[in-house]
């Protein structure tokens, strides 16, 4: 909950209230420290005073006080998510409207940036987990944490359960220049956070995006054709087996597995055409029933004797090193991957699914067992938040991590510049259009936004980073599924990975059977050996 | 409070409290209760009826059963011959089986990758193969040390009253040597045998997606499901306890045997 006082001044729509609101606690706190620490005597509390009150006014009094008692911000991201820094000095990144290069890490740039705008100190405790699961598990153990960047379902999970705190109406005011988030998120991901809701809120209330992406197939596309990459029945094609890898986690494989067991009914002209298509994808491939479980547990257990591994991040490498022939990947990581392959002059591609394509944003969100109404903290998340969004840090972390993120800039036009100085064609080379207007133009128009980039780009880092309209059709959000159907989802997940007792043959028990009776011969004449000696 | 030698146990007795009690009790107390806290033997009855979770068991006591079988068959010669032998090089030698374990696991893993990549063509075709290929490379120093100690203890002189008295080499290896050399072969087999029934990270990296003991009670805690992943930890800790109980007899046993031959 927002601390009341600092709600009504933001409502009051100036942004600076904001700080002077903030200031007024923080001298009213000093003031009160003053008195209490009597007893410590003169020095401290008489300098307090000196810088207090002869100024007069509550923001400078803030700035004063502030110096001793730096807002603690506990940040929790996925690993390498973020900037970390230290680039070397050709990594630069040249565009019109100035270069970018990164020297600190984001976190410690952010520090400097909070301290010199809003007059306070602020330090980051920055921090990392591994899945959403694993993060889940931090927070019930009770690790606490002001700001962390989930995805979509573990979002709207965390929703459902009260945990977070919404975001307050000042961030979303873009009158403030420093609000670079709500100045320059695109237009296209606002909708889908404001359309989407969980117990009759809005995404948007307490989220803001960070990076999204689609899922797909990398591929090789000298041994596997597109049109076999672009569907999820490349795990059960057997010309490709034990060649081919799939996701370690259940949330994918459910969703590739529906989307193969489908694939007839979400392909056809009649399906696709309906009017509420996208509705009715969403419905189809978030399918729970009973009956959907089981099949997705056989069909699961079939493929997994013809893929590779359920793997969780050695497909990267895998593909690289030419081990598998296709690989189901997250857009981000395809990127990642194809870029690291062309650095080898090794063309791999990406493709997106006929039947359907997940796609999942990974949002910050404010927890209330750290934020614990200090607005001070929140305050200083938000503006973590903005920091992030500003378009020459957005194209920072695209760089250094492969991503796409959710700003577009808005009248910025980094990000696009950035988006074209990756992707578009030479002067002298063979281009084609790449119309990106979905994700950047204000009203979704088509013709302002165009990447002039060489063909096979449409079929590699381009067509993964942003998707073409056709693939953010066909997308669908993988919801957040009640306690009920995540148990049983996890219960057919660890089915289809255990070795079920009735798969034994028969010689297996023979083994088995000889094996015991030679540990309990061998015990035997241990024990009768041990008795004669006594 | 007077200093006594008994105190300089306290800082172990604070970590035993700590870090291995306090643990346990949070283990007994989340296998034997449900979601609302209340007691519940569900778990401990829906492992032993549930074939995924009987299956698990039974292939991880395989591969930890042939990767013992094997590492023994490796070690067993090696560290006679070593032992045996009147190198002078001898130490160098035991290094040089000892040398891969200075080096980082994962790394070590990743390097039998592609080693394995190279001689097999497409690792995912042999998954149990793989598993107990790179679970013998992992631990094989852990079996060869003990036997190579013990062997190397062994007082020749009952050897070469054996050969007086008649025997022959077989017999005298049959009949001296190896009922002499128990205590290290059930240090070593205990040594291998127990944390191959739970290292699926060696699985993970080799690609086979079969779950063993460690990585099930790990699927159970991502799932969320604490209760039933403590039980199944509870368990194997049971089988551990068991094993142990019975192979240090054994060892006792064997010291004796030792002795009074």
């Amino acid at each position: 909950m927002l601390n009341k006082s600092i709600f009504d001044a933001l409502k009051g729509g100036i942004p600076r209230d904001a700080r002077s609101a903030g200031g007024r606690r923080a001298a009213a706190l000093a003031m009160a420290a003053v008195v209490a620490a009597g007893t410590i005597g003169g020095a401290w509390a008489g300098s307090a005073l000196a810088s207090c009150s002869p100024i007069g006014s509550p923001l400078k009094a803030l700035a004063a006080e502030a110096g001793k008692s730096p807002v603690v911000l506990r940040v929790c991201n996925w690993e390498e998510y973020i900037d970390l820094g230290d680039w070397d000095e050709e990594e630069t990144i040249e565009l019109d409207s100035g270069d970018i290069i990164g020297e600190n890490s984001m976190v410690k740039d952010f520090e400097a940036w909070y301290e010199e705008t809003y007059g306070r100190p602020v330090k980051v405790e920055y921090s990392t987990f591994g899945t959403n699961e694993d993060l889940y598990n931090m927070l019930t153990l009770g690790d606490e944490y002001d700001l962390v960047c989930p995805s979509e379902y573990m979002i709207m999970k965390l929703m459902r359960e009260g945990q977070t705190v919404p975001l307050s109406e000042h961030f979303f005011d873009p009158s403030d220049e420093n609000n670079y988030y709500i100045n320059g998120v695109s237009p296209y991901i606002k909708r889908v956070f404001d359309e989407h809701e969980i117990g009759g809120e809005p995404w948007s209330r307490y989220a803001a995006g960070y990076m999204w992406g689609v899922t797909g197939i990398v591929y090789n596309p000298e041994i596997v054709s597109r049109e076999e990459a672009s569907t999820w029945k490349i795990f059960e094609n057997t010309k490709f087996n034990r060649q081919v890898t799939i996701k370690d986690n259940v949330r994918d494989s459910y969703f590739a597995a529906v989307g193969a067991l489908k694939a007839d009914l979400l392909t056809s002209e009649a399906f696709t055409s309906a009017p509420d298509y996208a509705q009715k994808l969403e419905d189809e491939m978030n399918d729970t029933s009973p009956e959907m479980i089981a099949k997705v547990q056989d069909y699961l257990q079939q493929i997994k004797d013809n893929v590779y591994s359920f793997e969780t991040d050695s497909g990267k490498a895998d593909m690289i090193t030419g081990k598998v022939v296709a690989n189901y990947q997250w857009s981000g990581d395809g990127v990642y991957t194809l870029d690291q392959a062309a650095e080898d002059d090794f063309d791999l591609a990406f493709a997106v699914p006929e039947e359907s394509t997940n796609i999942y944003f990974d949002g910050w969100v404010m927890l209330k067992n750290g934020i614990r109404d200090n607005a001070d903290k929140q305050h200083a998340a938000e503006a973590f938040i903005n920091f992030c969004s500003r378009p020459d840090n957005v194209v920072r972390n695209m760089y250094y991590i492969g991503y796409t993120s959710v700003i577009s800039g808005g009248d910025d036009p980094t990000i696009f510049e950035y988006a074209e100085y990756n992707y578009s064609a030479e002067e002298d080379e063979e281009s084609e259009e790449y119309d990106l207007g979905y994700f950047f133009d204000e009203d979704g128009k088509e013709g302002e936004y165009v990447i002039e980039a060489p063909p096979e780009m449409l079929e590699r880092q381009l067509y993964a980073a942003y998707p073409p309209d056709d693939v953010m059709r066909r997308s669908s959000i993988m919801t957040c599924f009640d306690e009920a159907q995540t148990a049983s989802i996890n219960q057919m997940w660890i089915n289809v990975r255990c070795y079920n007792i009735k798969r034994v043959p028969w010689w297996g028990w023979v083994i088995t059977a000889a094996v015991a009776a030679g540990i309990v011969y061998l015990a035997w004449i241990r024990i009768k050996a041990a008795r004669r000696k006594r | 409070m007077q200093f006594s030698r008994k105190n300089l146990g306290i800082p172990y007795v604070v970590f035993l409290l700590f870090f291995v009690v306090a643990p346990l009790v949070v283990l007994f107390f989340y296998a034997f209760t449900n979601g609302q806290g209340q007691f519940t033997l569900d778990n401990l009855v829906g492992f032993f009826t549930d074939a995924n979770t009987l299956g698990t068991l039974f292939y991880s006591l395989a591969v930890a059963f042939v990767t013992t079988a094997v590492c023994l068959l490796l070690a067993y010669p090696i560290a006679y011959i070593l032992a045996m032998s009147e190198l002078k090089t001898k130490s160098v030698i035991v290094m040089v089986f000892v040398l891969p374990m200075w080096i980082n696991f994962s790394l070590r893993i990743t390097a039998l990758k592609e080693v394995l990549t190279l001689l097999e063509g497409n690792l995912a075709r042999y998954p149990f193969l793989n598993a107990v290929i790179g679970i013998t490379y992992d631990f094989l120093p852990f079996m060869i040390l003990p036997i190579y100690t013990t062997l190397s203890k062994l007082d020749g002189s009952l050897r070469e009253a054996a050969m007086d008295l008649g025997a022959d080499k077989v017999q005298t290896f049959l009949q001296v040597t190896l009922p002499l050399s128990v205590p290290g072969i059930v240090s070593g087999v205990s040594m291998v045998f127990l944390p191959a029934m739970t290292n699926y990270v060696v699985l993970d990296m080799l690609y086979n997606s079969t779950y063993i003991m460690g990585s099930l009670i790990g699927s159970y805690f991502s799932a969320y499901n604490w209760h039933g992943g403590s039980m199944i930890a509870l368990i194997l800790l049971a089988i551990i306890c068991l094993f142990t109980l019975l192979t240090s007899n054994g060892e006792e046993n064997g010291e004796r045997g030792g002795a009074l031959l």
